[in-house]
């Protein structure tokens, strides 16, 4: 333990993960993954100003402008809703965009005078619900979304944001009608695409295709951010057709209209590991260690291609996991699950871990990691819900519905008295 | 702009991991410190400290040790105006900043606070925590007391800012 601060400690070389990790429980510790390899060092004085410590945002960036002069002008105006949500609302955008929950954390903080009024303005209910539902706090999320409906019934954005928590949680005839109503509120090509994401979880993949495949054409000269997500949500549904080069067309275009985002970079390095080419996830990724999610499929990555770097990522992985347990933090039950599988090799702790994270969310890849851990652990019975999930949905998907073969067929042989 | 936004709402559907804002605050007491005194060592993401210090004085989005040593007077200020402790009824305790330097950690790199705190004679003391909270709630101050051989743990939140300190 280095708790005496009585200056710079020897440097001492990694020993293995699980060693060190015991050792680091209660303060996760690491050497930063950016940091070439090996040396675990103690606090240290730098030995040259030149030395480069840490990536921040840049004001090259122009999203990080764009933030400096919200924040200058919500400053000027500390009492101005309007100018305090622009600024919330371009927190939350960033911190999407970039996979920082440190800029969430900015948001709340920007509009918490106004969430602590009797009577909450329902922009800032929406914004708060926004932020809360980017933390998996589903169901406070909900709340504050049906407070905001409640008094103001077409607002666009409580409906589609409505709309995006049913489709997370698997109520799919639910989201049918926050979709009715995000045409009714935000306009007719907002709700069209919004049916057309529900159809791709319901056995309408083409359907869903043709329909996304419409919105893209008259998305031309709407904003980035909208034509990226029609074009991840295209290769998407590609994917759940199993027509790969389309999906890859799409998600290469998707990343060239928004080239940063960490939720189109990682759906594109899951396309890239499902097909066999890890290298290029490294790639990929190579600039965007820092979002946790990224950091996964690294080190995903490397494992698939036995670098020698391999055991270092799990190891940085383990501590980060360890970092968000230590903090409470508890919405990673997706990662955590696809981590305890396929790095720590621990199909048990996998199940439990997905098992859930299940009564949380239920996209495809939550009902996927949940499969693939029944299936390791041998556990048929332990995915009969999400079996019967996907009867019901009628999702297609080329690596989901074999998997939920096998299961069935094991627990027919279960049934059967088969060992 | 509107539509904009609207757009980013449904992109964050899926799930997301994502790093909150963390300090590590680590703390020897009792026995483990000699003469009453305790040992501490606060660890602080630079990157949280450029939010609220602009350390990044050439804008280039990367932080030299140039660039963070010639503000840490200004992070020693800022992080020190936020962390109390006090003796109960006999009063504050005096926290002096001992030494600055860098730790790594998982998800990157911090400035590393090391102090004594000196409380007046032997009473029962309390730690109050309140920095980064008016900024971003969803900050956590982690803290780890080792008192003998005993190691304990707290997490501070703008709900739970203050603990007990074991004598």
């Amino acid at each position: 333990m280095r708790t005496h601060p009585s200056g710079p400690r020897q440097r001492f070389v990694l020993p293995t993960a699980l060693a060190m990790l015991a050792l680091c429980v209660g303060q996760a510790r690491l050497q930063a993954a950016e940091v070439a390899a090996a040396p675990f060092k103690a606090p240290y004085v730098p030995s040259s100003d030149a030395e480069p410590l840490q990536e921040v945002p840049s004001v090259a960036d122009p999203a990080v402008r764009q933030m400096r002069s919200l924040r200058a002008a919500q400053a000027a105006a500390p009492r101005d809703l309007p100018a305090a949500i622009r600024l919330a609302d371009a927190y939350v955008d960033y911190s999407r965009q970039v996979g920082d929950a440190h800029y969430a954390g900015y948001a709340e903080a920007v509009i918490a005078p106004w969430m602590s009024e009797p009577r909450t303005p329902a922009v800032a209910l929406v914004t708060q619900a926004t932020i809360l539902q980017y933390r998996h706090q589903f169901d406070d999320a909900r709340a504050l979304l049906d407070a905001a409906l409640r008094s103001d019934p077409r607002n666009g954005q409580a409906w589609l944001t409505l709309a995006t928590l049913d489709m997370v949680q698997g109520d799919y005839p639910a989201a049918g009608k926050d979709c009715a109503q995000v045409a009714g509120s935000a306009g007719f090509d907002w709700g069209l695409a919004c049916s057309a994401n529900l159809r791709s979880y319901l056995g309408q993949a083409r359907q869903s295709l043709a329909l996304l495949t419409q919105a893209a054409a008259a998305s031309a000269g709407a904003p980035a951010g909208y034509q990226a997500w029609v074009q991840g949500l295209i290769a998407e549904t590609a994917e759940r057709l199993g027509d790969w080069p389309l999906a890859e067309k799409h998600h290469i275009q998707a990343l060239t209209l928004l080239p940063q985002d960490n939720f189109l970079l990682v759906a594109y390095a899951d396309f890239l590991l499902d097909r066999g080419r890890p290298r290029e996830v490294l790639t990929l990724l190579a600039d965007h260690a820092q979002s946790d999610t990224a950091f996964l499929r690294i080190a995903l990555a490397h494992s698939l291609l036995h670098s020698a770097d391999a055991p270092r990522y799990t190891w940085i992985m383990a501590a980060r996991f360890e970092a968000l347990t230590l903090r409470g933090s508890d919405y990673f039950g997706r990662e955590q699950a696809r981590f305890a599988l396929q790095l720590q090799h621990d199909p048990q702790t996998a199940l439990d871990m997905a098992q859930r994270n299940w009564q949380v969310q239920r996209a495809p890849w939550d009902a996927r990691v949940l499969l693939e851990a029944a299936l390791a652990a041998d556990q048929p019975q332990a995915a009969a819900d999400v079996l019967e999930f996907l009867r019901k949905t009628k999702l297609e998907d080329p690596v989901i519905l074999p998997l939920a073969s096998q299961l069935r067929e094991r627990l027919r042989q279960f049934a059967g008295g088969a060992p | 702009m509107k539509r904009a936004w609207l757009a980013a709402l449904l992109i964050a559907s899926t799930a997301h991991a994502h790093s909150a804002s963390d300090a590590y605050l680590t703390l020897t007491v009792g026995e483990a410190a000699a003469g009453g005194v305790i040992h501490g060592q606060w660890d602080i993401a630079l990157r949280d400290l450029d939010f609220v210090l602009q350390l990044d004085d050439d804008g280039d989005g990367r932080l030299t040790w140039g660039e963070v040593r010639r503000h840490l007077a200004d992070v020693e200020r800022y992080a020190f105006a936020h962390l109390r402790v006090e003796a109960g009824t006999r009063g504050a305790c005096t926290i002096k900043p001992t030494s600055r330097m860098i730790d790594g950690h998982a998800d990157g790199t911090y400035a590393a606070l090391f102090f004594d705190v000196l409380c007046p004679r032997a009473a029962a003391a309390t730690l109050d925590y309140d920095m980064f909270f008016a900024i971003d709630p969803s900050h956590r101050g982690i803290v780890v007391i080792h008192g003998g051989n005993d190691v304990a743990t707290a997490v501070l939140s703008p709900q739970h800012r203050r603990i007990d300190l074991p004598r």
